[in-house]
């Protein structure tokens, strides 16, 4: 089973390697395409639903896309385990909730997975490491260029790629780039970068997209435009904002490291310290303690912390993680005792 | 969750503040937050912009009376106005006198010009030189070359042809219960 595989290692975007890993945690390309002669995802049928993930299925596996072994049908996957992909990013919130014929093929190291049946039929995506959209957009043009040789797409010479909803027609391209923002947030500098970035219509979500919350701290920055640009012109407008944002929030923690050290130290260990020694932690505050944490790590304030630990800490102390590697379902107040008993053992066990 | 500050409706803004360390969240609707002058909410809603667009585009026709259904899916433009969604690909040749401005409003322009899928690609070629000799046509009748118009008018006919030849070899579009007394026709582009 791909699920247990998963919970062995960390995924692809979480190595916290990349350009710019620092602060920027990764880079996403997002494509919505949809099947000629097929009606949209709304006003399909079980049936026809069906057939149409039958189709794309095996397309992704006859073009050597994704072995099929490592195709999830939804239908068929435990809750549990379709948050577990929500938290890795491989699927939407939305593709873990509906109650229809749908599924993912997740490939090989995470990087890349392709949800079928979504709010259009095919939605890939790529997910990388650190700063490098160009590379992270010529994995997913590839990828959907060898669908494309055996599937007929949606597509009018006018408005492009047809897509369910008007905001994603013409390139059905989403790019975006997950930013870690600590010290902005600090020093309340963080809703000047909101307000220069929307000016240039670029959107800025919490950690899991559209509607999520900033927690621990993360934030993505991605195009509103898909039509009328052409895919690099797009990229390049996201690519262009991310290093003013990446050298602000440089500065911001320099700002801090020079004036107010003490006091960043103060917050930082004792960040740690309440993560090495709570016994109730929740979700929202690990995350921000792992937040000041990551930061102290990357301006060599804990150095006896690998960043590779924070980024695990990160993922495995999620709600869905945490059940799955305790292999049983628990409720809120249980997750808490276990979130804190976890995060101990991991820090105080390897230094 | 409702707002924290009418009460009523479903909070859609959700707010993180930090003071001094202390995290403070506050959790409003969308109404409520833009009237405190908040951010925070990038994306916008698709349903109220459709609203106000097309109700306008319906005005100046005078047509609201008809509720226009596309032909293939069955969706109607009002369903559409309230979800945001469209049925099928075809909904975007049915409604297109509506949608068009909505389009050009979310983008900026309402011509793509990215990735093209190769089995279109050269019908789109196609098109785009039929765009051009077109325009000539019309700056040649304005300067009253008319030897030349000639001459463009036959080169528009073989283009003309190749499309169709072209628009016979793809594949056909999406198939559908035809609803009988639906006027989902429109002229082309």
């Amino acid at each position: 089973m791909i699920l247990n595989e998963m919970l062995k290692t960390s995924g692809e975007w979480l190595k916290g390697s990349g350009p710019e890993h620092e602060i920027v945690i990764s880079s996403r390309v997002r494509l919505a395409r949809n099947l000629q002669g097929f009606r949209f995802i709304t006003k399909m049928d079980a049936d026809e639903r069906k057939r149409c993930e039958d189709q794309i299925r095996k397309r992704i596996s006859d073009a050597h896309i994704v072995p099929d072994s490592r195709y999830l049908e939804l239908m068929e996957t435990e809750p549990l385990d379709r948050k577990l992909l929500v938290e890795r990013h491989l699927i939407s919130k939305e593709h873990e909730d509906a109650r229809h014929p749908r599924g993912v093929a997740v490939g090989v190291g995470e990087a890349l997975s392709v949800m079928i049946n979504e709010e259009d039929h095919i939605r890939l995506q790529v997910l990388q490491s650190g700063f490098q959209l160009r590379d992270t957009y010529k994995m997913a043009n590839e990828v959907d260029t060898k669908l494309e040789e055996g599937l007929d797409f949606a597509f009018s010479p006018q408005l492009g790629y047809l897509t369910a909803c008007p905001t994603n027609v013409g390139t059905g391209m989403r790019v975006s780039v997950m930013l870690h923002l600590p010290a902005l947030v600090i020093t309340r500098h963080i809703e000047k970068v909101f307000q220069a970035v929307s000016k240039i219509n670029l959107a800025v979500r919490g950690l899991y997209g559209e509607g999520t919350e900033a927690s621990g701290h993360f934030y993505q920055i991605s195009n509103q435009v898909t039509l009328g640009k052409t895919e690099d012109e797009i990229a390049t407008n996201v690519e262009q904002v991310i290093p003013t944002i990446v050298n602000y929030e440089k500065r911001a923690r320099e700002d801090l490291m020079g004036k107010d050290r003490l006091r960043l130290e103060d917050r930082v260990w004792r960040a740690y310290g309440m993560l090495q020694a709570a016994r109730i932690m929740s979700s929202d505050e690990s995350m921000m303690m792992l937040s000041f944490v990551r930061m102290g790590v990357h301006l060599g304030l804990l150095p006896q912390i690998k960043i590779e630990t924070v980024n695990e800490l990160f993922l495995y102390s999620q709600p869905a993680h945490l059940q799955k590697m305790a292999h049983s379902s628990m409720e809120p107040s249980d997750r808490d005792i276990k979130r804190a008993e976890f995060i101990r053992s991991k820090l105080n066990g390897k230094k | 969750m409702k707002c924290e500050n009418c009460g009523k409706r479903d909070a859609t803004v959700h707010l993180t503040e930090i003071t001094k360390g202390v995290k403070q969240e506050i959790h409003l609707c969308e109404p409520c937050a833009s009237e405190k002058g908040l951010p925070g909410k990038a994306h916008f809603s698709i349903s109220d912009l459709l609203a106000g667009i097309t109700s306008a585009s319906q005005a100046k026709k005078g047509r609201q009376e008809k509720d226009v259904q596309c032909p293939t899916c069955e969706l109607t433009l009002s369903q559409f106005q309230s979800s945001g969604r469209f049925g099928c690909p075809d909904c975007y040749t049915t409604f297109k006198d509506d949608i068009l401005p909505l389009v050009e409003k979310i983008h900026d322009s309402s011509q793509h010009v990215g990735k093209v899928p190769n089995r279109v690609s050269q019908e789109v070629g196609l098109q785009k030189e039929l765009r051009h000799l077109q325009l000539e046509l019309k700056r040649t009748v304005k300067r009253e070359d008319y030897e030349k118009a000639a001459q463009l008018r036959d080169q528009i006919r073989i283009v003309e042809e190749k499309i169709k030849g072209a628009g016979e070899a793809a594949p056909p579009p999406a198939k559908g219960r035809k609803k009988s007394g639906e006027s989902g026709k429109k002229g082309g582009a």
